[in-house]
């Protein structure tokens, strides 16, 4: 005890103006780290057109499944298709619909989540029996089950992935409003006549927020890893369109031949995959210090 | 717990009952219908008229979905569109492969995960929180890998370079030599994913239950650490892991299709996307619906042993 106290005193050490953040969100290290693998991806992504690389749908039949070299980071598919240049534009489409798949549930679990929490009684049964219909279903099975019906690419697929997390945001979002609406700010709120609107947006959701955006990026990790895998059993992006999946489908063929076909992308799927999970806990930890270790 | 246990029941079969209806609505939303678009453009005006008729899509509404359930109570499944096959024995075939995929996977998983998770949390509670770190590091790398891409590098490492297991070829349960060596690599990949999960949440509820008063006296009594460790802390946290290893069911079926496809194995996952290439509503209809039932009654079931195992939970 005595020793924790003594390092409080201790004068703080000025940071030069370039040097990392120490404390909130951007000085937890788990942070850092994601973002340091996010941000060269993103990096990449984004510069994808003016970097010297091949256009990802351009074909050359004279260079076809060549190795990783510097012309070819991640070596050419068998139509000679630059991979790195095909992995990035995939990339795109993994991040626009992690992030889309995350707004809708986050939006759509918001809403729901507190009128059936906030309300209860019948609204609450009645959404609440729905959620538990929804949750009946394995997440990519109702993915693959609603993709086979509306088709595929990219709209679909995002749609067909939502489906299945919103109503996991919607439990989240209830059951944070049910502890919420007993306490006692809510009943000082009800006793100076406080609208049931002014409640919900003003004392409810704004508490209810961290948590359901810690939710929400892994909510877009798991949603890059199923558009992943449903491109990948041929449901989701169609080629010749790049998507991570199929990317890596496209490559299953000559995992002999060229192994670095599939497994380099997949590696990228991995990194993604990571950092956003590591965001999560990093978010968690600076919100919830009990979360901590 | 009979009140607790019914309570549960009629809501697993209004939840049962809500799939089954969901199911059958959600395919009458196809544009067109499903007849149009099970046949594409291969069919005529007539034959289209007679496979209609033949699906029952003249009927009205009310009355299909009366035919259905009445349908799927009496397991009258109806044949595949293209291979004339009726529907319930293809998935009475298919059921066994994936279940003893599902099944090798929870046994391989526990044996493995359970005492790595508990070795970790023993490592943590002692302050050598390197190996423990490295452990868990490891275990959210591996949580992460899409199973598909694990599929792929095990084929690519296992099976066609160092050939210890044979990548295609006839599976058939008549043959339990060769049929456990075809289903050997997707078992590894499903485990490989599940060992991560598993051995992470061991961890966390062994290493709760060690800064708990009672390990502490089975200590002072002079108890081995090894006893202490497995007969007393790995005992107490046994009952979440086991609900874990429950809920976890939905993922391990999502498994299952990846692994089904890639190592072809004719199991109820490969029905699942083989129907949704050729458009076999029928089958995909009723895959989905087993897939779901499936999963819930496993719920069901984790949920129920739960409250009756667990001693502090009374009613």
């Amino acid at each position: 005890m005595a020793n924790e106290t003594a390092d409080i005193r201790q004068p703080r050490l000025r940071l030069p103006a370039l040097s990392l953040p120490r404390d909130g969100v951007w000085g937890n290290r788990k942070v850092q780290i994601a973002l340091m693998i996010l941000g060269p991806i993103l990096v990449l992504t984004a510069l994808a057109p003016l970097l010297p690389l091949q256009a990802p749908l351009e074909t050359n039949l004279r260079a076809t499944m060549e190795p990783p070299s510097i012309v070819h980071p991640f070596g050419t598919d068998r139509m000679g298709r630059d991979v790195l240049s095909r992995t990035l534009e995939g990339v795109k489409v993994s991040l626009l619909v992690g992030f889309s798949v995350a707004t809708i549930a986050l939006v759509a679990g918001m809403i729901f989540g507190t009128l059936a929490g906030f309300f209860g009684g019948m609204i609450d049964r009645i959404v609440m029996t729905i959620v538990d219909i929804f949750l009946a279903f394995p997440s990519l099975l109702l993915a693959i089950g609603l993709v086979a019906i509306v088709g595929t690419g990219l709209v679909p697929v995002i749609a067909a992935i939502a489906m299945a997390d919103v109503p996991r945001f919607i439990r989240l979002q209830r059951s944070q409003v049910l502890s919420l609406r007993s306490r006692a700010f809510i009943d000082a709120a009800r006793t100076v006549n406080a609208s049931q609107g002014w409640m919900m947006t003003r004392h409810i959701i704004p508490n209810t927020v961290a948590p359901m955006l810690v939710a929400a990026s892994i909510a877009s990790a798991n949603a890059i890893l199923v558009e992943a895998s449903l491109s990948f059993l041929g449901l989701g992006i169609m080629p010749p369109a790049p998507s991570l999946g199929n990317i890596i489908r496209d490559g299953q063929t000559y995992l002999q031949q060229a192994w670095w076909i599939s497994t380099l992308p997949g590696i990228v799927i991995l990194l993604i995959a990571f950092s956003l999970h590591f965001l999560s806990d990093g978010i968690r930890e600076e919100l919830d210090p009990r979360a901590r270790k | 717990m009979l009140d607790y246990a019914l309570k549960k029941s009629v809501q697993l079969v209004v939840t049962i009952f809500g799939v089954v209806t969901l199911v059958f609505f959600t395919l009458r939303l196809i544009p067109g219908d499903a007849a149009s678009a099970m046949a594409g453009d291969t069919m005529s005006g007539e034959a289209l008229e007679l496979l209609r008729e033949q699906m029952g899509l003249n009927e009205p509404i009310l009355a299909q979905y009366a035919a259905y359930l009445r349908d799927l109570v009496t397991l009258d499944l109806g044949q595949t569109i293209t291979t004339r096959l009726p529907v319930a024995e293809m998935i009475g075939k298919a059921i066994p492969v994936t279940l003893s995929i599902a099944v090798l996977t929870i046994v391989l998983t526990v044996i493995i995960s359970i005492p790595l998770g508990t070795v970790a949390a023993y490592m943590a509670h002692k302050g050598r929180a390197r190996l423990d770190n490295l452990l868990t590091g490891f275990a959210m790398i591996v949580d992460l890998m899409p199973s598909f891409w694990t599929a792929l590098v095990f084929l690519l490492l296992f099976s066609l370079t160092l050939g210890w297991f044979p990548a295609s070829g006839m599976v058939s349960l008549d043959d339990p030599a060769v049929f456990l060596s075809r289903i050997a690599l997707p078992v590894l990949v499903l485990s490989v994913t599940q060992i991560a999960t598993m051995a992470r949440i061991t961890r966390t509820s062994v290493l709760e239950i060690l800064s708990e008063d009672y390990v502490r006296t089975a200590r002072a009594m002079g108890w081995s650490e090894f006893r202490v460790l497995f007969r007393h802390a790995l005992k107490n946290a046994a009952l979440p892991i086991a609900t874990v290893i429950g809920l976890s069911f939905g993922n391990l079926l999502n498994g299952t299709v990846i692994v089904e496809f890639i190592f072809t194995i004719p199991g109820i996952g490969n029905l699942l996307i083989n129907g949704i290439n050729s458009r076999d509503y029928q089958l995909v209809q009723t895959l989905i619906v087993f897939y779901a039932l499936l999963f819930v009654t496993i719920n069901f079931i984790t949920d129920i042993v739960y409250r009756a195992l667990d001693p502090r939970v009374t009613f």
